[in-house]
């Protein structure tokens, strides 16, 4: 949407001086960085989050208002995105973890439902996609070991915060929502990351407000006579 | 996945206001707009319902000069209390499409071209005074929708029956709610819930009858969902023909086949009766027994004509007939395990167990609608469980005033704003209101909303406006009515604030006033009127569609009955409405405390409002000392014998596949307004067709693939959804109609309930293949 036909371009000139003041610079930041996921109509994630949504349902009516409701500062965003290579790539293990645990369960008895560790002094983080039990597959623990070869790889900055469409409005779901379907489970507690959590933890109908932001355009008439 | 650097380019640009926020101060949210607000004078908040569906949330809309720039929920609104849907939330977007309709156009040689309003608003008249003088008055007709003001509705049955003395007036709550006014006029004797949604929070049991009230609904989903988290005992059940978003948040998800409801819900009253879960005090004190017409048809052929003629019955007749209905024969014909059934019939006959039970489309738009309502009353009244808080049968609403417009001021050819048209009586109640001479209203009704199209089809219609409604994309088969419609020596002006397939074929548009742009009034689905002001200006001759309907009586001679100033018209169109419910079963608030308060409930007498009636402790038209069902003129709550009967159209070898049509939660009606709003555009920006994936692989079909769904009466092809958003059972595929671009009801069969007379969406035989 062109700047000056939102509500707010005409209300406050002044910012949406600054708005194109700061094109450029959108601009050259979405040229410097390599191509950022899109996707056509019916895109699979979305069709993972809403064919998977009885999680989510759960884990709200599970979870006690006062887990709901405990925030914590913690985790903070730039922590979270240092401890992967990209927006949605599996974090690494960021403790002391065993060689090789055989049973999922070894994982899950922390990251499925939370509490705090008194050996990292924080709560531990829950993961989105319990279901999935060989938790080795996607993430591994680092060593200190130095790297092989120098590597240049560069990704796209993470999804701005602050992307709601009217002041107070919900923002939209900027993520891919593949194996993330579970919002309450980064979005909301103690370990949750401090930026991200929401402010109304009591309400349990995440998909009510918000909705995924996936395509691209505005609605056109195709077939006007 | 890969893209080219101008799209994303393109991309980035769509986010701009909000994106160059962020990244200018970083971590901003929406902290950061209040912090503007001050650098350009304040927000002023105001309030109004919103102008989506039947909820009726109360919305404060924020206003910064002359736009409205953000949406709060209104906390102190009862039925929200502060929480809004992604619709809700950014409705205000509605008033800026760049494409909407600012001045009149006039179609010139095929096109449509801008004119003047006023030149339109002669035009009109005097199309109008033709078709009369040329046809007769039965020969011109109004056609409305839920979306209407109460004073729009008021206004055009004012002068259409009134006035020129046609009952040609009809709305798409035929479409959308028929069923629902004929079910409680049966059993009850008068219309709309007798409970509300403080329900929600007493009740220990939802049960959903085909109806997505996570998509819906929303608000009242949420409600219900939070109530199950703080009260733990709390189960909700999912009783549909298809898996969605509610039967994952569902205790329990009861799959039937179609049309079987009718069924289930005789051998859940058959349990209850085979169980002694009747409660009989109640039953004896309250309850009487009736039956109507069995094989009644579908109404599928013109000038289809229908009359139920009721008898009394009995307890023991109820229990012979009954005997057809065991779990173990409506098993074979359901689909639902006996067990399952007698889980719901143990739900319901709990004595101790407060239930609810909702529904909208699933049962409203079915060839025998009025019968599973009054089924699914049966059970609440066999149990006594109605008419107290937690106890409710209730049927929600689909549009923001299906209920205060359509259902309450009467704009269907058979009512007036109190009572029938057949009812000298009612005749001469609004003949004296209206200040016209009682023969000028008409005894007897002409067309209910398929037959008016039919008759547009037919020529016996010539002249049809049509305000705030969409019926060439919401009309099952469509392509008949249509055709009908652009045919020559049809005039057809069209109220509307964006291009759609309905201005397509209009011989005039004319620009409207929307929502907030105009003052004006809803009812909600729990009997609650809300009134707006006019918060922000319309835009250039963009005209409310009360004073469209008033330029044109006044130029049809009928300015005594339409002598109300500019400045105050909303005003005293609703104190003389208000005359038609002056008694204790339906008094509304006056004027100044429907603009105080954001909403209030009907009977409002003394001051105080009734949250469930027929209840003497709430209700000041109950007397007695537990209920008094005072709609009947038996005092009693009815019990009808209804048969199961299958459809209209059922699969067979050639059509193999039901075809069920419907909503999602991002777009509102036929998506003319929320296609228009980047968010929701961009989170569902086209229709598709649900298929489940057994079905998908047997016929080769992947998801987005294309299909084509091919019925008797058309074909379209569109994308496919395999384990979307909701998932059909085998033989059965769904499909959102929002979308213009492809018109379902081309497919769609305009078979309807003989007695509502609403059309049935959700039951057709479709071939469907890979296309």
């Amino acid at each position: 949407m062109d700047p000056s036909k939102k509500p707010l371009g005409k209300i406050f000139p002044f910012f949406a001086g600054i708005c194109l003041l700061l094109l450029p610079l959108l601009v050259y930041s979405a040229l410097s960085s390599p191509a950022e996921e899109r996707h056509g109509t019916l895109p699979a994630q979305n069709m993972t989050f809403d064919h998977n949504g009885a999680a989510l349902f759960a884990s709200y009516a599970q979870a006690a208002e006062a887990y709901l409701n405990a925030a914590s500062p913690a985790r903070t965003l730039p922590e979270y995105y240092a401890r992967r290579q990209y927006g949605g790539a599996p974090p690494f293990i960021a403790h002391k973890a065993m060689d090789e645990p055989s049973e999922a369960v070894t994982c899950l008895a922390c990251h499925e439902k939370g509490g705090w560790t008194a050996e990292l002094k924080r709560h531990t983080p829950l993961t989105p996609h319990p279901e999935k039990s060989a938790c080795r597959q996607c993430h591994v623990p680092q060593t200190e070991a130095p790297l092989f070869v120098e590597n240049l790889w560069l990704s796209v900055s993470p999804p701005k915060l602050g992307r709601a469409y009217l002041p107070g409005s919900p923002p939209p779901i900027v993520h891919s929502l593949q194996m993330r379907e579970n919002c309450i489970a980064c979005h909301v507690g103690p370990a949750a990351v401090e930026g991200i959590r929401v402010t109304h933890a009591a309400r349990g109908n995440c998909r009510q407000c918000h909705v995924p932001d996936l395509f691209q355009g505005l609605y056109e008439r195709t077939l006007a006579k | 996945m890969t893209v080219n650097r101008r799209e994303f380019i393109k991309a980035m640009a769509l986010n701009s206001a909000a994106l160059a926020a962020a990244t200018l101060f970083p971590g901003i949210t929406f902290g950061a707009f209040q912090g503007e607000e001050t650098a350009a004078g304040s927000i002023e908040w105001k309030k109004t319902p919103c102008r989506f569906c039947g909820t009726g949330c109360g919305l404060l809309v924020g206003v910064s000069g002359d736009r409205a720039v953000a949406v709060k929920g209104d906390p102190a609104c009862s039925v929200n209390k502060g929480l809004c849907c992604v619709k809700g939330y950014h409705s205000v977007q509605i008033l800026y499409g760049k494409d909407r309709f600012t001045q009149a156009l006039i179609r010139k040689n095929g096109k449509l071209a801008p004119a003047p309003i006023q030149e339109a608003l002669d035009l009109v008249a005097a199309k109008l005074k033709e078709s009369i003088a040329a046809k007769g008055k039965d020969s011109v007709a109004i056609y409305g929708s839920g979306q209407w003001s109460i004073a729009d509705g008021y206004t055009a049955s004012k002068l259409f029956k009134g006035c020129i003395g046609t009952n040609n007036v009809e709305a798409n709550a035929r479409l959308c709610m028929a069923s629902a006014v004929t079910g409680f006029m049966t059993s009850f004797g008068l219309d709309e819930p007798m409970g509300c949604y403080d329900d929600i929070d007493y009740a220990d049991v939802y049960v959903t009858w085909g109806n997505n009230m996570a998509e819906m609904h929303p608000v009242l989903f949420s409600r219900m969902i939070a109530n199950r988290k703080s009260r733990t005992h709390v189960k909700i059940i999912d009783f549909a023909t298809r898996t969605t978003r509610s039967s994952q948040a569902a205790d329990k998800s009861i799959l039937f086949k179609p049309q079987t409801d009718l069924a289930v819900a005789n051998a859940i009253c058959y349990e209850l009766i085979h169980n002694d879960r009747v409660n009989w005090d109640f039953v004896r004190k309250h309850v009487s027994f009736h039956k109507g017409k069995t094989n009644i048809g579908y109404g599928t052929e013109d000038h289809f004509a229908f009359t139920d003629k009721e008898e009394s019955s009995d307890f023991e007749e109820y229990k012979r007939f009954l005997g057809d209905y065991t779990p173990e024969k409506v098993e074979k014909t359901s689909g639902v395990p006996a067990k399952d059934i007698r889980y719901l019939a143990a739900l319901y006959g709990d004595p101790g167990s407060k239930v609810v039970s909702f529904w909208c489309m699933g049962m409203n738009q079915h060839t025998r609608g009025t019968w599973i309502n009054n089924l699914v009353y049966n059970i609440h009244l066999l149990t006594g469980k109605i008419a107290t808080p937690g106890n409710s049968p209730f049927s929600l609403t689909g549009q923001p005033s299906a209920c205060g417009t359509v259902r309450e001021v009467g704009t269907l050819t058979h009512a007036l704003p109190h009572g029938v048209v057949m009812n000298e009586e009612d005749r001469k109640m609004a003949a004296e209101i209206w200040n016209v001479p009682v023969a000028n209203i008409d005894p007897k009704p002409t067309y209910h909303t398929v037959e008016m199209f039919r008759a547009l089809d037919r020529g016996d219609i010539r002249f049809m406006w049509i305000q705030v409604t969409n019926p060439m994309v919401t009309m099952p088969n469509l392509t008949r009515y249509r055709n009908g419609a652009l045919k020559d020596d049809r005039f057809v002006v069209v109220s509307e604030i964006y291009p759609t397939p309905t201005s397509d074929v209009a011989d005039v548009v004319l620009p409207s006033a929307l929502w907030i742009e105009r003052e004006g009034f809803f009812g909600n689905s729990e009997r609650r009127t809300q009134h707006n002001e006019r918060i922000v200006p319309p835009p250039g001759e963009a005209m409310c569609n009360t004073w469209q309907l008033i330029e044109v009586a006044r130029r049809l001679g009928y300015e005594k009955q339409f002598p109300w100033p500019r400045e105050k018209y909303i005003e005293e169109i609703w104190n003389e409405y208000t005359r038609f419910h002056d008694s204790p079963k339906h008094r509304m608030a006056p004027y100044a405390v429907l603009k105080e308060r954001p909403g209030v409930q009907w009977p409002f007498v003394d001051g105080k409002e009734t949250k469930w009636r027929y209840n003497p402790k709430y209700d000041p038209a109950a007397k007695g000392e537990d209920f008094h069902f005072y709609g009947k003129p038996d005092n009693r709550a009815w019990i009808w014998i209804r048969p199961y009967e299958p459809a209209a159209e059922a699969p067979d070898s050639e059509y193999p596949f039901w075809l069920n049509t419907g909503r999602v939660l991002e777009h509102w009606h036929t998506g003319s307004m929320t296609r228009r709003v980047p968010i929701l555009h961009k989170a569902m920006p086209e229709s598709y067709v649900e298929i489940h994936p057994e079905d998908a692989a047997d016929l080769g079909i992947v998801h987005g693939g294309n299909v084509k769904i091919s019925s008797r009466r058309g074909a379209i092809i569109m994308k496919a959804s395999l384990e979307g958003r909701g998932n059909p059972p085998r033989g059965m595929v769904f499909v959102p109609f929002f979308d213009e671009k492809y018109l379902i009801n081309e497919v769609t069969l305009d078979a309807f309930c003989p007695i509502s007379k609403q059309p049935d969406y959700k039951k057709c035989a479709v071939k469907v293949e890979r296309a």
